[in-house]
């Protein structure tokens, strides 16, 4: 196995409400493992397991309470994400990690095109070649090219998160977090964009993944790590994980 | 310190220990005032301490976004560093101006004002503030630029058509005086004059507060591409979250005049770490 892009060591989440009598709230205890370049690694577990929480450690949306998350480079150094500065993360961002929610995120008034070529010039491609891009991406996934001039505020749910998908996966990142990108498509669409995910771990890309269906994850990962109240119980190929997990495992 | 591996931009603004009193201060004053003690007001000596240490840097292409309730001292940071108001301690360094070298809070008024023209620009939340109501969209566009320089009636008028253009104001308004104009149109017109020289640095005060809902989303569209497209390095105050989730991806969040939490905008709207931005942003969802 490669040599791993990223580690989690020993990660601890508590939130502390400070508003409800100081109330605390641990989402993760004592989690540890690591992904490797090319590896997809899906997140199960049931509803409020700590996947998502997991998700936004790593992209440093939440703080980290303790453990290390070191990544490597690509200049092939290590760092500690939880002890970056607020200036290096953003740094990181775009380039080295990438996050694609489940929905597109509030945009200005940009063109479907527009907003997918953007994301690749923002990850270093030329304009030419993200348009290039984006019009490839969008075409796989099925938007028409009578969506592509207008603004995405207008498209409908399904179309929305395929726009995101294009934008999230355009000249990918060396890590990318998926948190539930296909929850919004009907089946057709859902095979697309699961073949368009499935390309990131050829090209080498790094992939967390979390999925509300378990075909999904049959579909697409290579490894499965389980939680269960904030902990990891299992670890493992996806083919040895599986055949264990049950549909309510992935709920969300 | 050893240097870091990842390459973080350059200031083109740096911000340090900036502070603002009103009336006299001493130790005690600062020691008496804060969060804490829940007033900027010092119950003894009854001076204010509007803002005290405050430190942030914002590069080229970025925006930093100053957030809190009215009366937090956000304002009163932006006013200091636009020289609008006299800072009582603290450094300000452009690095467009003399290379950073400068504390640019010690330099005479004239000096500052200079500053004005070319290198950083403020759109207030009252557009009286920043533009001549009385006079015409391209006169007030004209004005920064004769301030610099520019003496040509021709090239000026082809600069502010070229900037209302940009800025979405149409062009058969730009002989209008701009008393005339709505308040989203007003907006326009002073983002389109503090943009006239290209500044490396704009600061905006509550650039959308006081606009009708759709008006206000046109104005933070125009920013948002602004910013994308010029490399400015942009510092907004707002108590608007969606504003700063639209425009930043840092923030600082003040209270009392202090600063008690800088954060990812993204982590400060998750995962607010201050009890006072707890507050803030769940008032805010909910």
């Amino acid at each position: 196995m490669n040599s791993p892009l990223i580690n989690v060591c020993d990660v601890s989440k508590t939130f502390i409400l400070h508003n409800i009598d100081g109330r605390k709230v641990t989402a993760l205890q004592n989690v540890s493992f690591s992904i490797a370049p090319g590896e997809h690694v899906a997140l199960a577990g049931s509803s409020g397991a700590g996947k998502s929480t997991l998700l936004r450690l790593l992209y440093r949306t939440y703080t980290l309470t303790s453990g290390e998350i070191n990544f490597r480079l690509s200049s092939g150094e290590w760092v500690d994400i939880g002890k970056l500065t607020d200036p290096e993360v953003v740094a990181l961002r775009g380039r080295e990690i990438g996050y694609v929610s489940q929905f597109l995120r509030a945009q200005p008034r940009r063109s479907v095109i527009d907003l997918v070529t953007r994301a690749g010039v923002s990850r270093g491609m030329s304009r030419n070649d993200a348009r290039e891009h984006a019009a490839i991406s969008l075409r796989r996934l099925n938007i028409a090219e009578s969506l592509w001039e207008i603004h995405t505020s207008v498209l409908s749910g399904g179309e929305k998160q395929r726009v995101n998908i294009a934008a999230g996966l355009i000249s990918p990142p060396r890590l990318l977090l998926l948190d539930e990108p296909v929850s919004a498509l009907d089946p057709e669409n859902r095979e697309r964009a699961i073949d368009l995910i499935a390309q990131l771990s050829e090209a080498g890309v790094a992939v967390l993944a979390v999925f509300h269906d378990l075909d999904a994850i049959a579909r697409l990962a290579t490894r499965i790590v389980v939680m269960s109240h904030g902990h990891l119980i299992d670890d493992g190929p996806a083919q040895s994980i599986l055949p264990q997990l049950q549909p309510t495992d992935v709920h969300s | 310190m050893t240097k870091s591996p990842i390459i973080t931009p350059q200031a083109a603004i740096r911000v340090r220990g900036l502070s603002k009193f009103f009336g006299p201060i001493d130790e005690g004053a600062i020691a008496r005032t804060g969060p804490k003690f829940g007033t900027a007001r010092d119950p003894l000596s009854g001076s204010i301490v509007a803002a005290w240490d405050v430190n942030f840097d914002v590069a080229a292409g970025e925006a930093l976004g100053i957030v809190g309730e009215s009366g937090s001292g956000k304002s009163t940071v932006l006013r200091c560093i636009a020289g609008d108001q006299p800072s009582s301690a603290g450094s300000v360094h452009l690095m467009c101006h003399d290379e950073g070298r400068t504390n640019v809070l010690d330099l005479s008024p004239a000096a500052r004002r200079k500053l004005r023209i070319d290198q950083l620009s403020v759109v207030y939340q009252d557009p009286a503030e920043g533009l001549s109501l009385g006079v015409t969209a391209g006169g007030n566009i004209a004005d920064p630029l004769t301030a610099a320089g520019w003496r040509n009636f021709e090239a000026i008028r082809v600069r502010a058509r070229d900037l209302l253009d940009r800025t979405e104001v149409p062009l058969d308004r730009m002989d209008d005086i701009v008393r005339n104009f709505s308040g989203g149109m007003r907006q326009r017109v002073q983002i389109a004059r503090a943009l006239a020289n290209n500044p490396p640095i704009v600061l905006l005060d509550e650039p959308t507060t006081g606009l009708d809902a759709s008006i206000a989303s046109g104005v933070l569209d125009l920013i948002r591409g602004l910013l994308e497209e010029l490399d400015l390095a942009v510092v907004v105050v707002s108590h608007d979250f969606a504003v700063i989730e639209m425009l930043t991806q840092r923030c600082i969040v003040m209270q009392h005049g202090r600063v008690v939490e800088d954060a990812l905008t993204d982590q400060l709207l998750e995962d607010p770490q201050h009890p006072y931005s707890q507050k803030l942003v769940t008032a805010a969802r909910s």
